[in-house]
């Protein structure tokens, strides 16, 4: 176990150099650059060289890149060219509200979702899995921010239960959680149904069936448990996801986050700011599809048998 | 489990009340919401900020205010005296002043705050760049000795850029100056400031040094200020609307109808300080011809756009420049109004005769141009406008939308034709801005070079010795840019605010340019 978890590591160190690569170059490639943003009324040439130079801008690309993937792998993320500020501290400042989002919206997506999912499996063909199936495709066809606005004017304007927007209490975070929640919950109630259906036909269920063990019990004991591998891996895969894709659900509530510090700097050119976040995106996608595997390794002896 | 609910039922009301209580010790507090265009201002340190927002204007006080009119007034400055030469300018200064931090505010702060605008790193020393040096006269009187003439002196102290800073907190702070402390002289003091999300300020109980122009010079009536940064237009309608912000600094033109539906909500309108036009790159054919530039110019129907895009809100355009500024005042033939006959003679003149379809040909070639926009739909909604009215003509201009972060970029290609944009600006240095020879591309998107004009612009920037001089001028550059035709003026919007009348009370006259200090000082939050 212990080796391949080493082994799994290992083989982040090429995907992160290639990752790296990749979002150090594309960003080079769009047309414009910070300096725009910085320059005002009655800027010369000269006053354009000297900031290219003092932001290191002027030098071949392969030399930025060097000297800022360095700088990444020591922990400096650099200094915010446009915002005048050192990353990490814009970072440190969206992160939190982004990680309280994501969270709970995976939590809610996965409690709504697996139980949903196992109700509709559980009634398979009736009536109530018909309505959860329908209601599920409703909520993974909504985009989110009409969805949002939906979900505003009704709690907000009509019953004044919930804020508007903004980032200031626990009533706050409700709507945007619903919003960005509800989309995961279609998505993880489809993938639990399909897969407890399929498990429920597998031999060892016959097997239990002929022990005699309640239905009910073979259903929340055996089957979903051996329905839920697919889950997790699709949860672990929607972290990145979560946290990166919030952008148009936190500019509707004018929430900070990661996504909106991200689109804002992109609009700006603020090179340090894009890589700092497309970097922590990218991680967060490794980091949660390594965790998707252990997890299914954790609750599949047979792939547990495969690493040993 | 009934006493856990017992518990429950308890805690839910105990909070309620103390949310209750909360809110009526609010009473004396305001929720802004700020102008879509001034979300995301990383700081509040004017030396090196190149994007401030409306709470930096109360942070900051400055020597010298603006009236509605355009005029200069008392602010820090009691008086003020320029040199015949306009070689020197000599303020005395307001005494009793002190900044946040107890510091004292006199001839020494101001001279040690127009040397930060040399020695800082930072974009903003064009403000101060004509001051060669500031001496201290006595403690209250200080003097700018003058690299050369700079009559738009007083217009670059008026401006935000020049709040002045408290010199010694702002060296000991650093880069932290602006976001974590700041320290001014203005009516309000920063709380707490979170980067895009929402800016606190509280009264400043001691300031009693308010702008001329204002009726109350202090302190403020409302206790505490809360700006919130909402991106979404619709959101912040929605939140003015459930009341939970009494104020929004910007509304767009397609939601006034929306604010005017409600009973106690209430539009306000302020001259506003955009320019919306139409550059012709005067480089590219068939715009080379200074006939088709005027036919193109005068094909488009300021009136139309006015009342068909943007609701009959603000006024039509027909110079570069605002009409509050005095340089915008040329002669009436200079200006460029919507004249379709004289459009269609002067192309049948050109040489481009009406073809098949309605489109003009010359030596087998059709009149097609391309028409370059940004996304954003406001842009795209009154390019096609443009189109249209081009089409009437017998133009035919094919709409290019480019992302707003890049269009710039664009531009530096020089292969536009024609291009709808607007600027925000009230200053007549705008005209050297957008048509100095030395910035083909951009900003200069008509890629207009022109001899005459570069003598009348060294005229208008650097060669007037007073205000009466550099407006005259300004007008003549203006003047004779207007004549040769690198773009056609379009319309002048409004600035918008919408706000709720049972919460705010507005003073009946806002004797300044913009919603800014003198506004601030006067609002009260009604009980």
């Amino acid at each position: 176990m212990l080796s391949w978890l080493i082994k799994r590591l290992l083989m982040l160190v090429p995907v992160f150099l290639a990752v790296s690569v990749v979002i150090f170059s594309i960003l080079h490639f769009i047309p414009g650059d910070p300096i725009d943003n910085l320059l005002k009324i009655g800027s010369s040439p000269e006053a354009r060289a000297e900031m290219e130079a003092r932001y290191g801008l002027d030098r071949p690309l392969p030399v930025q890149y060097g000297i800022w993937l360095s700088n990444v792998l020591q922990g400096d993320l650099g200094t915010a060219i446009v915002a005048r500020r050192p990353v990490a501290d814009l970072i440190a400042q969206a992160l939190p509200h982004s990680l309280r989002l994501g969270g709970l919206a995976l939590l809610f997506s996965t409690v709504v979702g697996v139980t949903l999912g196992v109700v509709a499996a559980l009634s398979r063909d009736r009536w109530p899995d018909r309505a959860i199936m329908g209601g599920v495709l409703v909520g993974s066809t909504m985009p989110s921010f009409w969805l949002g606005l939906i979900l505003i004017l009704i709690f907000s304007v009509s019953l004044g239960w919930f804020p508007v927007s903004g980032a200031r209490g626990w009533q706050s975070l409700v709507l945007p959680v619903l919003t960005i929640g509800l989309g995961g919950t279609a998505l993880v109630a489809r993938i639990t149904r399909v897969s407890m259906i399929e498990a429920s036909g597998r031999d060892f269920v016959t097997l239990l069936h002929a022990k005699g063990l309640s239905p009910l019990r073979i259903q929340l004991r055996h089957v979903l448990r051996h329905a839920l591998i697919p889950v997790v891996t699709i949860l672990a895969l929607r972290i990145g996801w979560i946290l990166g894709g919030a952008v148009t659900v936190e500019v509707v509530f004018a929430r900070p986050g990661l996504g909106t510090l991200l689109i804002k700097s992109l609009a700006q050119h603020d090179y340090p700011v894009v890589q700092a976040c497309l970097l922590m995106l990218a991680m967060a996608v490794m980091l949660g599809t390594l965790m998707g595997d252990i997890l299914q390794a954790l609750m599949d002896p047979r792939v547990r048998a495969a690493m040993t | 489990m009934t006493q856990l609910f017992r518990k429950t039922l308890l805690s839910a009301s105990v909070s309620l009340a103390a949310l209750i209580a909360a809110q009526a010790a609010t009473a004396q507090e305001a929720v802004f919401v700020m102008a879509t265009n001034e979300v995301g201002a990383p700081t509040y340190n004017p030396i090196k900020a190149t994007m401030l927002n409306t709470a930096t204007g109360l942070l900051f006080d400055r020597l010298v205010s603006q009236a509605a009119d355009l005029s200069y007034h008392p602010w820090l400055a009691e008086s003020w005296e320029e040199a015949p030469d306009g070689m020197a300018w000599t303020f005395k200064l307001k005494q009793g002043v002190t900044f946040h931090n107890g510091e004292p505010f006199n001839a020494e702060t101001v001279k040690a705050w127009i040397e930060l605008f040399k020695t800082t790193e930072g974009e903003n020393g064009y403000m101060a760049e004509a001051i060669a040096s500031a001496e201290v006269v006595d403690e209250y009187t200080v003097k700018f000795v003058m690299s050369r003439p700079e009559p738009n002196l007083l217009y670059n102290l008026s401006s935000t850029f020049m709040g002045v800073v408290e010199p010694k907190s702002f060296a000991a702070l650093g880069d932290n100056y602006g976001v974590t402390e700041v320290y001014g002289t203005g009516p309000f003091k920063l709380e707490s400031f979170a980067i895009g999300q929402e800016t606190v300020l509280v009264r400043n109980e001691g300031y009693t040094w308010g702008p001329e122009v204002a009726a109350n010079h202090g302190p403020a009536k409302v206790e505490r200020l809360t700006f919130r940064e909402i991106p979404e237009d619709s959101t912040a309608f929605l939140e003015l609307k459930t009341g939970g912000v009494d104020f929004l600094l910007s509304v767009p033109a397609d939601l006034m109808g929306e604010v005017q539906k409600e009973a106690n909500l209430a539009v306000l309108t302020m001259p506003g300080q955009d320019v919306w036009y139409m550059p012709i790159n005067v480089t590219k054919a068939p715009f080379d011809d200074i006939r088709v530039r005027e036919a193109a110019a005068k094909a488009i129907n300021q009136e139309e756009i006015l009342a068909s895009v943007f609701g009959g809100v603000g006024a039509v355009a027909d110079t570069f420049l605002i009409s509050a500024l005095p340089e915008s005042h040329v002669p009436d033939g200079a200006k460029i109004h919507y004249d379709p006959a004289r459009s269609n003679a002067l192309l049948d003149e050109a040489g481009w005769a009406m073809g098949e379809g309605g489109v003009r040909m010359k030596d087998g070639q059709p009149l097609k141009v391309t028409l370059w926009t940004q996304s954003d739909s406001i842009f795209r909604r009154l390019t096609e406008v443009v189109q249209a009215q081009l089409k009437a003509v017998g133009i035919e201009a094919e709409i290019t939308t480019f992302d707003s972060s890049t269009i710039r970029d664009q531009y530096k290609t020089g292969e536009q034709q024609l291009a709808v944009r607007s600027y925000n600006w009230d200053n007549a240095d705008i005209v050297d801005w957008f048509f100095g020879g030395d910035r083909l591309g951009y900003p200069n998107v008509s890629m207009f070079n022109d001899p005459k004009a570069e003598e009348l612009r060294a005229a208008a920037m650097t060669g007037a010795r007073n205000m009466d001089e550099r407006i005259a001028n300004f007008t003549a550059y203006h003047e004779y840019v207007l004549t040769q035709f690198p773009m056609a003026p379009i319309y002048q919007p409004v600035q918008a605010m919408a706000y709720n009348t049972d919460r705010i009370a507005l003073p009946e006259k806002i004797d300044a340019p913009a919603f800014g200090a003198a506004a601030f000082l006067d609002l009260q939050v009604k009980e």
